[in-house]
């Protein structure tokens, strides 16, 4: 009697699990069959947001000292899309892990965070043309700076990286001792704290966060170790790409981009 | 140090704005939970053997499942497979997940202390009720629900100092609660960056509210000393 | 007539008939004890006619009422099923007090529930509550205990205690007051304060059903005695009777058992 209960409650709990699994694995792998992808334009402009999925990252979308409002080279540039839309920009906080569920969730509409696009990014999502270089750089304490100034006479220092980041990607290739760690902060905050050598991160965030003047006066950045590019995420068949590249060259022919850039020092890195 | 002190108004501020999230989730958890908790244990119990055995079902499937894990499904699952987002925009959005995810974790988890409460009342008290006359209502509101609060306290009291800690979990769902807050000035915000001492400052809110819950429930079980159970 | 009348009943637990046509009766004023040994089924008779088990045979008649009959289901409501098992009150062996009321409360707790199903309930609220107090009081009082109204039963000795529970039976004023081994739970010392009480409800002429291990006291204070054996009554009779003249080999076995 009781083992009958037991069997046929444990086949209930697979009768369900299996279904559950079934329906995300099937959606997943196969995302033209989202109602989205008849337009995922007319969604947006129905519901009348633009959904941007960032992350807290100077200088591309960050919240000055006091204020609780969006700013930087990406949130500017994305309010003055979702005006050309004819809807609301609003931007939403993410775990950059859950990124592409997000998107296919429909929790946000696109992830705009200087974001590097990698084979796994552009595999995940439908993605638009690069408008930012990036570069992977080597961050050093800043007394040591002189030693490490090229990727041979780095070959042996401990590296934090950021657990499935670009950086990583590059470090791995070069064959580099890595400790993974959560996100690109923490790996400053292992090489200020003398728990690693050294870390790799985005020389745009670099610029923003490391030397004289910055949260991490001590420590400096040396040598570049790969070129890459950013690029803003959309959902898998999603026609709102199009409508972007249009709008990105044209803020790019009369100016829009330019002024931004200089708003947050980026020009050097635009891609025209 | 005098970084510090430029740093602590800001940091302060937001921290405050993310304790008062971490305390929104935690008292519309009880809010829920503590009823649902109740219904739940009425279900396990019942003489209807499909009803409890399908309570009981997922009583075990939510208490054998992480929370974290919960919190994704109820969250994206709408949006994965029916396509339809169902939790609405915004921060409050995800409130509501959140909300949702919780009530249903601990309603369960109450539901099991609730039980065993009132299990554990001496069948006599059930008799002594019935020979006079009081109905299966008034055996319950005005004999047994007593005895059974005095006996959950202590266990009630855990479960919930665990719930004001775990509220951080709904981080995952990008909830902006406090270790959000504070966990944001590592990788920089509001113009601090590489700072971890606001995580760890965090740890002063949980032990000071976990510290006001304690005396809160010993009081409690100072007011119902005067009688044995 | 007799004030309760119970006739054939039977009660099986799974395959162990535990009772196999039970049939006795009692008149009004009379004290009847039920004796015999552990396993004998007198406390499972006591828990079929207050309904604490429900009889798989039978018919049990109070005060001409028919309080329960096997042959003919009962199509009461649930408050009329109450309102007859009032008629009989029962006193436990663990007292079964509830212990987050005081004294006064655990005795007036049921009057007060039953009188808000009265129609002038609203109307005169305090005054029915007074007089459910007032009575209260007395009974309390009769039972040796106005000095501890306030205390809480966890305050109580075991003798205080079931007293207190004696007169919370009593407080809803049944027509006969069964007891299930009032004495067994005390400690020997304290036994007597119980049959004291229980002997002066006697002297009053309340209608008593004792299930008892104490057989000088139920020789003493009982009209009728029955005495119970695997199921079934093997005999019964005057308290005198019984005690100094058994008829039956089971009883003079019991009665000599009890001796050594």
């Amino acid at each position: 009697m009781n083992k009958k209960l037991i069997a046929l409650v444990l086949a209930a709990v697979m009768v369900v699990a299996c279904f559950a699994l079934a329906a995300c694995g099937g959606k997943t792998t196969d995302p033209t069959d989202t109602p989205s992808a008849d337009s995922d334009l007319a969604y947006i402009k129905d519901k009348g947001t633009l959904v941007i999925g960032i992350t807290d990252f100077a200088p591309m979308d960050f919240q000055k000292e006091g204020s609780e409002e969006w700013v930087g080279f990406d949130a500017d540039l994305a309010k003055k899309f979702a005006e050309s839309l004819g809807v609301k920009a609003e931007f939403q906080l993410i775990e950059w892990d859950y990124k592409t569920t997000e998107l296919d969730g429909k929790t946000i509409d696109c992830v705009w965070n200087g974001m590097t696009l990698t084979e796994e990014v552009k595999a995940a999502m439908d993605c638009s043309k690069a408008y930012l270089n990036n570069q992977q750089i080597v961050i050093v304490p800043a007394d040591k700076a002189a030693d490490y100034q090229t990727a041979e006479a780095c070959k042996d220092l401990q590296f934090a990286v950021e657990n499935g980041s670009a950086g990583e990607e590059v470090a791995t290739e070069l064959g580099f001792k890595i400790t993974e760690v959560e996100n690109q902060a923490s790996a400053l905050q292992e090489v200020a704290a003398g728990t690693c050598d050294a870390a790799i991160i985005d020389s745009l965030m670099a610029g923003a966060m490391v030397g004289e003047g910055t949260s991490y006066a001590n420590l400096t950045y040396t040598v570049g170790l790969n070129n890459e590019e950013y690029g803003v995420g959309f959902r898998k068949g999603s026609d709102v790409v199009e409508v972007f590249n249009a709008f990105l060259d044209a803020a790019i022919a009369d100016g829009t981009v330019d002024a931004i850039a200089e708003t947050y020092d980026v020009q050097a890195a635009l891609i025209k | 140090m005098t970084q510090f002190f430029q740093q602590f108004p800001v940091v302060f501020q937001s921290l405050n704005v993310g304790f008062l999230q971490t305390l929104k989730l935690f008292g519309a958890t009880l809010l829920g939970a503590l009823p649902l908790g109740l219904l739940i244990s009425f279900g396990s119990m019942s003489k209807f053997k499909p009803l409890s055995i399908v309570t009981r079902l997922i009583v075990w499937v939510v208490r054998g499942t992480p929370l974290m894990i919960q919190l994704l499904i109820i969250f994206f699952f709408p949006g994965l497979v029916w396509g339809k987002p169902i939790w609405g925009g915004g921060e409050s959005g995800r409130f509501l997940a959140a909300t949702v995810a919780f009530i249903l974790n601990y309603a369960c988890y109450f539901s099991e202390i609730y039980r065993g409460g009132i299990q554990s009342i001496p069948v006599g008290q059930h008799e002594a009720a019935q020979v006079l006359g009081l109905s299966k209502s008034q055996t319950f509101f005005r004999v047994v629900l007593l005895q059974v609060v005095k006996r959950i306290v202590p266990p009630m009291s855990n479960e919930i100092i665990t719930l004001v800690k775990d509220t951080s979990l709904a981080r995952i769902i990008a909830l902006q609660e406090i270790i959000w807050a504070g966990q944001s000035f590592m990788k920089g915000s509001h113009g601090i960056a590489g700072q971890i001492w606001p995580l760890f400052f965090t740890g002063v809110y949980y032990l000071l509210f976990s510290g006001l819950l304690t005396i809160l429930f010993n009081r409690l079980e100072k007011k119902l000393d005067y009688f044995k159970v | 007539m007799a004030i309760l009348e119970v006739e054939n009943i039977h009660k099986s637990f799974g395959k162990s008939e535990v009772l196999k046509g039970i049939s006795f009766s009692l008149e009004k004023g009379n004290v009847l004890s039920v004796i015999g040994s552990s396993g004998s089924g007198k406390t499972t008779l006591l828990r079929c006619i207050n309904f604490l088990e429900t009889a798989d045979v039978g018919r049990i008649t109070v005060d001409g009422d028919t309080i329960f009959d096997s042959d003919a289901p009962s199509t009461l409501s649930a408050r009329e099923r109450r309102d007859k098992q009032l008629k009989i009150g029962l006193v436990f062996q663990q007292f079964n007090l509830f212990p987050q009321y005081n004294v006064l409360d655990n005795v007036t707790l049921a009057p007060r529930l039953r009188a808000k199903e009265r129609a002038d309930y609203k109307q005169n609220k305090k005054q029915i509550i007074g007089e459910i107090e007032v009575k209260a009081k007395e009974l309390l009082d009769k039972m040796g205990l106005s000095d501890k109204l306030d205390h809480y039963p966890c305050q109580l000795s075991g003798g205080q205690q079931q007293r207190v529970s004696i007169a919370r039976a009593m407080a809803l004023e049944p027509k006969i007051l069964f007891f299930d081994e009032p004495t067994s739970a005390l400690d020997p010392e304290l036994t007597g304060e119980i049959l004291k009480v229980i002997r002066e409800l006697a002297k009053e002429h309340m209608t008593m059903v004792i299930v008892t291990h104490e057989m000088t006291f139920a020789k003493e204070v009982s009209d009728h005695i029955v005495f119970m054996d695997r199921g079934v009554i093997a005999e019964e009779g005057r308290a005198q009777d019984l005690f100094e003249n058994p008829q039956s080999e089971r009883l003079k076995a019991f009665l000599n058992n009890l001796k050594n």
